[in-house]
C-alpha cells in the first residue's frame, strides 16, 4: 500500500530487487519444505519401516500417527489389570469371613505349599504367615479371574468360591508373624534405607513406605512384606520390571520396580526379608 | 508542551508506571518461591500476581512505549505535525480503558490466566475484553504511522524515507500481521468460552493461532531497541551510521521472518506435523540474521565513533567511547545480555534441544535476559534521550542514570543466570511454589535465593529509573535541546530501490510465507473435527 513507484525511481532499479528478494525466500521455504516434508521423513522413515508415502503424509500431518486425522476411537470395553472392586459386598465377604472354615481349606489344598501356619516350605511360595487378609483375597481373586498366573495357583484358584477365598485369606492372616531377625536388621545400607523411606525424587521413584508398611498399607489391597523370603520378592520385582506380572492397579509397581536395578531390587529383598526397622 | 509532545509523555507515563508495578510483583513472586518466603501467600495469589506482571509487562508497558515512540518518531524523524492527533488520543484513552477493564478481573482473582491465557482456562470475559481494546487502539497507531509515512512519500517524492520511520511502519505492518492470530484465538474461541456460550474449546486450534502471534510478538517488542540501536546510538556515541542500506534490510528481514516461525513454541505439541515444525524451525533460523546484521552494523558505527575519539589499536576504539554517556553505556550492557539471551535462544530453536529445556526456567530465564535485559535497557536508553526533548529539560547529572542501568544489567544477569542453570536442573516454570522439603528441590534453594537477590536489585533498578524521570521533570526549564538526536549514515542515502522505501513486495513475501507455514496447521482443525485429546470442556 506505501510501494508506491514514483517517477524518480526508475523501474529498473526496483526490478532486481523485486526478483532476487522473492526468490531468496521462497527458495529458502521451499528448500525447507524439501528438507523437512520429504529427505528427512523419507529417511528417518526408512528405518522405522515406514514407506515413503506414509513419511511424507505423517510429516505433513494428514495421515494417522498424527492427531491432525480423526482416530477410530477404541469401543472396546475397558479392561482393568483387576477385577477386585472394593465394594461395600466384598467387604462385607471379607468381613463374614470364618478362618476356623478356611483352616479346613488350608489343610486340604493350601498347606502343601504354603504351610498350616502360613510359613511355606520354600522360598518359591511366599511366606502367607500374618498376611493382610485383603492382600490374600485380591491375589486369589486375581488368579481366579485370569488378571494373574501362575501354574498351579490359576487351577487351585479356579476351584474357590468368594467366599471360601476369604475365609482362607482370613486364615492366613489370623497367624501370627514371626519375630523379626535381630541379626540381621542392623545391615541395611544406606541407599537401600533410605530407598524405602525415601524414594528417589530424581527418578520418580516413590518410597516403598508409602504404602508397603508394618500394619495395614496404602491401598487396601497392599501386602506387607516384612519376612518375605529374597528370592520371593526379587522374582516379583522381576516379573513386574519385564510386564509378566501385570494385575498391580495403575501399573505402580511395573513402573517402579523397572526402574531399580537389579542391586536394588537384591537389597529391598534383604532389607525385607529382615523385617521391620 | 506542544500537544503531540503531552502525547507521547502520557503514553510513555502510563508505560512505565505499569513496568514499576510489574517489577514489584515480579519480586514478591520471586520472594514466595525461593526458599525465604516458602509459607508466604496462596498458589491463587501467586497466579493473580504472576497475570498482573505478565500482563503489565508484555501489553501494557510495551504497547503503551511503543505507541509513544513511535507517534515520538513520527514527529521528529519526518519533521511533520502528526497526522490525526485527535485519533491518537482517542486510541490512548480507548488502550486506558481497555488496562482499566483488564486490571480489575485480575484484582478481583477472577483472571489468573497467565498473560498468554492457556485455554481451557478461563478468565472474566472483561479480562479478554480489555485485552481486544488495547488491541485495537493499536490498530489505530498502526494506521496513523501509515498515514504519516504515506503523507511524507507524497511530499518527498523518490526520497528515502528516514530509516527511524521505516523501522516504525515495518513494525506497525509486523503487529497488525501478528494480531491477526491471537485476535482470531480471543473472538473465535476465549470470548465465546468466557461467555458460556460454547461447553468445549478445541485447545489444539487455540494454541495453533497463539502462536501464530507469540513470536513476531517478541519483535514487536524489540524493535524499537533496534530503531534505537541504528538511529540514535551511533549519534550519541560521537560517530556515523555505518550503513543506512544495512537498517532497512534488518527491519525487513524482521518483517518477513518474525512472522512464520511461531510454531517453534509448539516443538512439544502433538496436533502438527513434524515436516511443518521443521520448516518453521529453519525459518526460524533466518531471524537471527537481521540480529547478526545489526551486531555488526552497530559495532562499525560504535568503531567509526571510537577511532574519531583517538581510538587505536583492534581494540583500543571500544575504550575510546563516551561510556559516561547512558545510550552508549545501555547499548553496550544491551549487546552483552543479547550475546547471552540469543544463545540460550539458539538452544530453544533446536528440536533436541528444546525438548531437554521445554518448560523449564531455562525458558523464563531466556525471555527475561532478552526482553527484559537488552529490549528494556533499550527503552531506558530512549527514555533518558527523548525525555529531555519532550519536557525542555535535562538531567542535571549522568551519574545515577549510569548507576540505574548498570544495575538493571548487574540483577538481571544474577537474576537469569541461575535460572538457566536450575532450568537444566529441570525446575519446572509456572508453578506457585517448590516443595523444599523435598531433598532435590531442596538443592535449588541457594540458586533460587541468589536469583531473587537479582530480583531485588532490578527493583531497586526500576524505582531508581522511575526517580530519575521524576527528578527531570522538577529541572529548570530550558528554551530547547538543541543537540541533534538522529544520526546520519556514513553515506547518507538520496535514493534507494522501492524495494527498500516501502512494503508492497513484502507484504506479498508475508502471505505467501504465512499461507505455506500456517495454512494447513490451521485449515487442519476446520477440515476434520479434533480428537478427544485436543478438545478440553471449558467448565
Amino acid at each position: 500500500m506505501t510501494d508506491e513507484p514514483t517517477p524518480l525511481e526508475p523501474h529498473e532499479s526496483d526490478r532486481p530487487w523485486r526478483i532476487w528478494a522473492s526468490f531468496a525466500i521462497v527458495g529458502i521455504l521451499a528448500f525447507g519444505a524439501f528438507l523437512g516434508v520429504i529427505v528427512i521423513p523419507i529417511v528417518q522413515g526408512r528405518s522405522a519401516g515406514i514407506d515413503a508415502y506414509t513419511a511424507i503424509c505423517r510429516a505433513l500431518g494428514i495421515l494417522p500417527g498424527s492427531p491432525a486425522i480423526q482416530q477410530t476411537p477404541d469401543r472396546s470395553p475397558a479392561s482393568p489389570v483387576s477385577q477386585v472392586v472394593w465394594t461395600p459386598d466384598v467387604l462385607q465377604i471379607l468381613a463374614d469371613a470364618k478362618p476356623e472354615r478356611g483352616r479346613a481349606k488350608v489343610l486340604e489344598v493350601c498347606s502343601a505349599c504354603h504351610g498350616e501356619q502360613g510359613v511355606s516350605v520354600s522360598p518359591d511360595f511366599p511366606h502367607l504367615a500374618g498376611q493382610s487378609g485383603a492382600a490374600i483375597y485380591k491375589q486369589l481373586h486375581d488368579y481366579k479371574t485370569g488378571s494373574r498366573s501362575h501354574e498351579l495357583m490359576t487351577n487351585v484358584a479356579k476351584g474357590l468360591d468368594d467366599a471360601t477365598v476369604a475365609d482362607v485369606a482370613a486364615y492366613y492372616a489370623a497367624q501370627p508373624k514371626r519375630n523379626p531377625n535381630l541379626s540381621t536388621l542392623a545391615n541395611a545400607p544406606t541407599n537401600i534405607v533410605q530407598l524405602v523411606e525415601l524414594g528417589d525424587p530424581n527418578r520418580n521413584v516413590p518410597p516403598c513406605a508409602a504404602c508397603h508398611r508394618p500394619g495395614s498399607g496404602g491401598p487396601i489391597e497392599t501386602p506387607i512384606l516384612s519376612e518375605q523370603d529374597t528370592e520371593y520378592i526379587v522374582a516379583q520385582l522381576k516379573n513386574y520390571a519385564s510386564g509378566q506380572r501385570r494385575n498391580d492397579v495403575y501399573g505402580r509397581m511395573r513402573v517402579i520396580a523397572a526402574k531399580l536395578t537389579d542391586a536394588e531390587k537384591n537389597g529391598l529383598a534383604a532389607y525385607y526379608r529382615a523385617g521391620f526397622h | 508542551m506542544r500537544n503531540a509532545d503531552r502525547l507521547c509523555l502520557a503514553h510513555f507515563w502510563v508505560a512505565f508506571s505499569a513496568f514499576l508495578a510489574a517489577c514489584v510483583l515480579g519480586a514478591w513472586q520471586m520472594w514466595v518461591r525461593s526458599p525465604l518466603g516458602a509459607h508466604i501467600g496462596t498458589p491463587g495469589q501467586y497466579f493473580m500476581s504472576v497475570t498482573a506482571h505478565g500482563v503489565s509487562m508484555a501489553y501494557v508497558l510495551t504497547t503503551f512505549f511503543i505507541m509513544g515512540f513511535g507517534y515520538f518518531v513520527a514527529v521528529t524523524a519526518l519533521n511533520r505535525p502528526l497526522p490525526g492527533l485527535l485519533w491518537a488520543w482517542v486510541a490512548f484513552w480507548m488502550a486506558i480503558a481497555g488496562v482499566v477493564l483488564v486490571v480489575i478481573p485480575i484484582g478481583m482473582g477472577q483472571a489468573t490466566v497467565l498473560f498468554t491465557f492457556y485455554p481451557p482456562l478461563t478468565a472474566s470475559v472483561w479480562f479478554y475484553i480489555g485485552l481486544v481494546m488495547v488491541v485495537v487502539a493499536s490498530w489505530i497507531w498502526c494506521g496513523l504511522m501509515f498515514v504519516a509515512m504515506w503523507e511524507w512519500k507524497r511530499a518527498n517524492p523518490g526520497k528515502p524515507v528516514p530509516l527511524a520511520m521505516f523501522g516504525t511502519v515495518a513494525n506497525a505492518l509486523m503487529w497488525l500481521w501478528t494480531t491477526i492470530g491471537v485476535a482470531a484465538e480471543l473472538l473465535f474461541q476465549v470470548i465465546p468460552a468466557a461467555l458460556g456460550l460454547v461447553q468445549t474449546i478445541d485447545v489444539g486450534l487455540a494454541r495453533t493461532l497463539f502462536s501464530w502471534t507469540l513470536h513476531a510478538i517478541v519483535y514487536f517488542w524489540l524493535i524499537p531497541a533496534y530503531i534505537a540501536f541504528y538511529t540514535i546510538v551511533p549519534r550519541a556515541a560521537g560517530g556515523r551510521l555505518y550503513s543506512d542500506t544495512m537498517g532497512r534490510v534488518t527491519f525487513i528481514l524482521f518483517l518477513v521472518y518474525s512472522l512464520p516461525v511461531g510454531m517453534h513454541h509448539l516443538l512439544m505439541d502433538p496436533e502438527h506435523g513434524n515436516g511443518t515444525k521443521f520448516i518453521q524451525t529453519l525459518l526460524t533460523a533466518f531471524v537471527s540474521i537481521p540480529t547478526l546484521l545489526t551486531i555488526f552494523t552497530i559495532s562499525a558505527s560504535l568503531e567509526i565513533a571510537g577511532r574519531l575519539r583517538g581510538g587505536r589499536g583492534l581494540f583500543g576504539w571500544i575504550g575510546a567511547l563516551p561510556w559516561e554517556r547512558p545510550t552508549v553505556l545501555a547499548t553496550g550492557l544491551g549487546f552483552v545480555m543479547l550475546g547471552f539471551g540469543g544463545f540460550g535462544g539458539l538452544i530453544n530453536m533446536g528440536y533436541g534441544m528444546n525438548a531437554m529445556v521445554h518448560n523449564t526456567s531455562w525458558v523464563t530465564a531466556h525471555f527475561h535476559l532478552i526482553f527484559g535485559g537488552s529490549v528494556v535497557i533499550m527503552y531506558f536508553a530512549i527514555a533518558y534521550e527523548v525525555w529531555p526533548r519532550l519536557t525542555g529539560r535535562d538531567h542535571l547529572s549522568l551519574g545515577l542514570l549510569r548507576l540505574q542501568l548498570w544495575l538493571w544489567f548487574i540483577g538481571m544477569v544474577v537474576m537469569t543466570f541461575p535460572w538457566h542453570w536450575l532450568g537444566l536442573q529441570g525446575q519446572w516454570r509456572r508453578v506457585a511454589n517448590f516443595n523444599y522439603a523435598d531433598p532435590i528441590i531442596a538443592s535449588w534453594g541457594p540458586l533460587v535465593i541468589v536469583s531473587f537477590v537479582g530480583g531485588l536489585v532490578l527493583l531497586a533498578s526500576a524505582f531508581l529509573f522511575v526517580r530519575n524521570l521524576y527528578v527531570l521533570h522538577r529541572a529548570p526549564s530550558m528554551a530547547a535541546i538543541a543537540r541533534p538526536l538522529y544520526a546520519l549514515a556514513v553515506h547518507p542515502p538520496h535514493r534507494v530501490p522501492a524495494a527498500l522505501n516501502g512494503f508492497g513486495l513484502w507484504n506479498v513475501l508475508v502471505l505467501v510465507l504465512m499461507l505455506s507455514s500456517f495454512g494447513y496447521p490451521i485449515a487442519q482443525f476446520l477440515i476434520a473435527p479434533s480428537p478427544g485429546a485436543m478438545v478440553h470442556r471449558v467448565r
